[in-house]
């Protein structure tokens, strides 16, 4: 195993290696560059900061030049906000994103697998069409619409959260931010789980358990859903990925000073170096949690065997 | 016995006018139509019935194991309970403990997440209430009961790490852990290996002689039913047919079914072909190996040599049965053999070399070594009507015919399998097991081949439409001058069918010789064993 997890380290680097390429040059093919602004900078600063920054220098040269930064682990400073460096940014934001996200993402696995496990338990009852209106609804409200209906009712109407900002962290300033990134994602757990746990209630070897007379519990729980949550598990890695490098919509509306509006921004503002950091966390993360995901699914399933 | 025929004090499970019913969106189905069956105290009782006889359902009935849309109603009375109308708690008191199940897959039902120590020892503390350091005792007894070697260190291997035979074991060891009145086995050994149905079926009569439960087989299988069975219910669409003493139905069968059902064996012989016959497919060496495992970092790669060094050669109107458990190379073979995979060695189709022969260049000579499957479902597309399924290989072969021309060779094709040409315009999903065999068989033959292999055509069958395909494969033989390759796990079926027999076992040929020298005087001891198996079990006691 562990020889196992040590192979699929190395073989992350040249993954990485691709992705950071890749984005490079795609970001510099796009028209513009960091100085473009509308108000526009007077050509002597412009060619000036862009002498500063090395852009003037060839294109091969700059590339040479980045990925001999990010092996020493720096980033380079952000174009847009040079009073921080990039790492410095998302020092600062990240860990914000990843409470969120993670929060976001434990709540939806612990209430999705609940709901999708009665909607089985119940298939083609009033349980389950109930789990599956919800998950219908949760999957097809978008969330910048979830979102302002939270702040309007609970923030304006009911006065029970606040309908903005970090709060330094605030438990009650989380509830709002994180309900919104979780309602999705229960949804879409809830429809995994009904699906893989109807499918595991009808296999043979839960005939077997009812046969040999084991408690409704032990049947469910011990048998059926161990097996069943090999999908959810398989779900979690792109989705972890995805949530706990935060998201744009949801870190705007609520004025949270995450990373997830890093992307969006500096792609619009051409901030390469924040662009390429955002690629580079996103595709650790990436890498790291699928990872994460064939160790657990060893650990869920004897069948699974590494090396 | 005179009471044999009626419920006597010792019965103990009576089963009063059950009736299974399954909700459909085509409306309810009934499945089983009242029917009456008991067991006594230790006796050994058969359910007959070929595939939709209800015969499984009536005991998954018994046992509240129907599916979510089943309903039973009736009386399944054990010791004076109605077990359909007990609540789940008390029914879970007699579940594995007083009567317990064995099923037909023992693939799949073992859960495949937990060691079988783990599963063993559940049912034990649950019915028996033993702390864990007893049931692990009890567990291992069980365990050496069913002759599993190495015990202790089988507490802790899982499911996959065992064969079907050993997993078969283990059920029946889960089985019997409660010392239960009543053991159902469900076609306990239809999915298993001649040798080991064998000694899976002599395990249960010895394991009856030491405990004394009650045994009620289900199976399609007679061979089973006239060698274990006391009693005999035969079963068809839902209702009981027939019942009496084993010896007595075999006898004297009075229902038209069961005489049916008897006659079903699969006779006859095949003479072999004149000796200066052409010869139409011949293969040299012929070696297949397959690579398991390697690549970046991952060290090297197995190799698995799934067929070894074999040479075979098809005459004219010649059918070669190739006999063999499973992975013992036999389909690999005969892929190979059709250049389908690829392989090492000489392999020649008439006077052509096609040992090295790419796709393009085997093309044209596809239409002449033509492929069926085991599988009657999964093998014919179900978005493509019978008609387009079998003119398919047509449009590649005689691209110049009409469309007219093309539905005129599907009439054709149909009625010389003995299907209604209407049925080139239905579904396959329309059509039953043995008529898609037939549909399957009509896309073969429509390209009018040479050769045709038949990989295990007839296993997925029941035994009377079994009959029938083996006869219409003899026909067609007759009327083309076809040769067979035929590859089968079932030596009635190869005995009828083959003139010629290679036994295979790990990819390699133990013993080859004309069909009656092998069934008569087998020299390598493992087509004795095979061969001692069958006549053990099954099939060859009901003709022979």
């Amino acid at each position: 195993m562990l020889r196992y997890v040590f192979r699929r380290l190395l073989t992350a680097i040249p993954t990485l290696f691709v992705i950071v390429t890749m984005a490079f040059f795609l970001m510099r093919v796009a028209p513009g560059g960091p100085f473009n602004q509308e108000r526009g900078l007077s050509p002597e600063i412009k060619a000036n900061l862009e002498a500063q920054f090395g852009l003037n220098d060839p294109l091969w040269l700059q590339y040479v030049h980045y990925l001999g930064n990010l092996l020493r682990g720096n980033f380079g400073p952000s174009y847009n906000m040079p009073d921080f460096t990039v790492t410095e940014l998302f020092a600062k934001g990240l860990p914000i994103s990843v409470q969120l996200g993670a929060s976001a993402l434990i709540l939806a696995l612990l209430i999705g697998s609940v709901l999708g496990t009665i909607a089985a338990l119940n298939q083609n009852k009033l349980g389950d069409y109930t789990v599956i209106a919800l998950a219908t609804a949760g999957s097809t409200i978008p969330t910048f619409v979830i979102a302002p209906v939270i702040q309007l009712l609970f923030g304006l109407t009911w006065k029970l959260l606040p309908i903005g900002g970090w709060g330094d962290g605030a438990f009650i300033n989380k509830v709002g931010p994180v309900l919104t990134l979780a309602l999705p994602q229960i949804a879409i757990v809830a429809r995994l789980m009904r699906g893989s746990m109807i499918e595991s209630l009808r296999s043979h070897h839960i005939r077997t358990a009812r046969a040999l007379g084991l408690s409704d519990w032990s049947v469910v729980v011990k048998h059926a859903l161990r097996g069943a949550v090999l999908p959810i598990v398989s779900f979690t890695g792109p989705a972890a990925a995805a949530l706990l490098t935060g998201s744009v919509i949801v870190e705007t509306i609520f004025s949270i000073p995450g990373v997830g509006r890093y992307f969006v921004d500096a792609a619009l503002n051409r901030d390469y170096t924040l662009v390429m950091g955002t690629v580079v966390v996103i595709a650790i993360f990436t890498i790291v949690f699928n990872l994460i995901v064939d160790v657990m699914y060893a650990v869920v399933d004897p069948r699974v065997r590494y090396d | 016995m005179g009471t044999a025929d009626m419920a006597t004090p010792e019965t103990i499970l009576n089963v009063k006018d059950l009736r299974v019913r399954f909700r459909t969106l085509d409306g309810a189905v009934e499945a089983v139509k009242g029917i009456n069956i008991h067991v006594n105290a230790g006796e050994t009782v058969a359910v007959v019935g070929e595939s939709g006889s209800g015969k499984s359902q009536t005991m998954m009935a018994a046992m509240s194991l129907l599916a979510s849309n089943g309903e039973a109603t009736g009386h399944v009375d054990y010791r004076g309970r109605n077990l359909l109308t007990l609540s789940k708690s008390d029914l879970n008191k007699v579940r594995g403990a007083k009567i317990s199940m064995i099923f037909q897959e023992p693939m799949t039902s073992l859960d495949p997440l937990y060691s079988i120590g783990n599963q063993l020892i559940e049912p034990i503390r649950r019915h028996r209430g033993l702390n864990a350091a007893e049931a692990r005792e009890e567990a291992l007894k069980l365990l050496r009961l069913v002759h599993i070697p190495d015990p202790e260190r089988r507490m802790k291997s899982y499911p996959h790490e065992m064969s079907g035979g050993q997993r078969q074991r283990v059920m029946i060891a889960m089985a019997l852990a409660n010392d239960p009145d009543i053991l159902i086995a469900d076609e306990p050994t239809t999915a298993l290996d001649v040798t080991i149905q064998a000694q899976i079926l002599m395990l249960l009569a010895e394991l009856q002689r030491k405990l004394g439960m009650a045994i009620v087989f289900i199976t399609h299988d007679l061979g089973i039913v006239r060698r274990f069975a006391d009693r005999v219910y035969v079963m068809r669409q839902g209702e009981v047919v027939e019942e009496g003493e084993a010896e007595a139905i075999f006898a004297n069968p009075r229902h038209a079914y069961t005489k049916m059902l008897l006659a079903a064996e699969p006779t006859g012989t095949k003479a072999p072909p004149p000796a200066n016959a052409p010869v139409v497919l011949e293969g040299k060496n012929v070696e297949v190996t397959f690579r398991i495992g390697g690549g970046f970092l991952a060290g090297e790669p197995l190799m698995l040599r799934a067929v070894d060094d074999i040479s075979i050669r098809l005459q004219r109107n010649q059918t070669i049965g190739i006999v063999g458990e499973s992975g013992s190379g036999k389909s690999t073979l005969g892929r190979a053999l059709l250049r389908l995979l690829p392989s090492d060695g000489l392999i020649r189709f008439g006077d052509r070399d096609i040992s090295t022969a790419d796709r393009q260049a085997m093309r044209p000579l596809r239409r002449q070594m033509q492929l069926v499957f085991q599988d009657p479902f999964g093998s014919l597309s179900p978005r493509m009507t019978v008609g387009q399924v079998i003119t398919e290989g047509l449009l590649v072969h005689e691209p110049n015919l009409s469309a007219k021309q093309r539905d005129q060779r599907a009439v054709e094709a149909l009625r010389e399998v003995g299907l209604d040409p209407n049925a080139r315009n239905r579904y396959p999903h329309e059509f039953s097991g043995g008529q898609r065999q037939r549909i399957a068989i009509a896309r073969a033959m429509i390209l009018k081949p040479k050769m045709v292999v038949l990989d295990e055509p007839t296993s997925a069958l029941d035994r009377s439409v079994q009959k029938q395909i083996v006869e219409l494969l003899r026909k067609l033989q007759a009327d083309h001058e076809l040769s067979y390759l035929f590859i089968s796990h079932d030596l009635a079926v190869v005995r009828a069918m083959a003139d010629y027999i290679i036994v295979m076992k790990q990819g390699k040929i133990v013993e080859e010789g004309p069909t009656e020298a092998i069934f008569s005087n087998p020299q390598a001891p493992y087509t004795q064993t095979l061969m001692n198996a069958a006549i053990d079990v099954t099939r060859f006691r009901l003709s022979a």
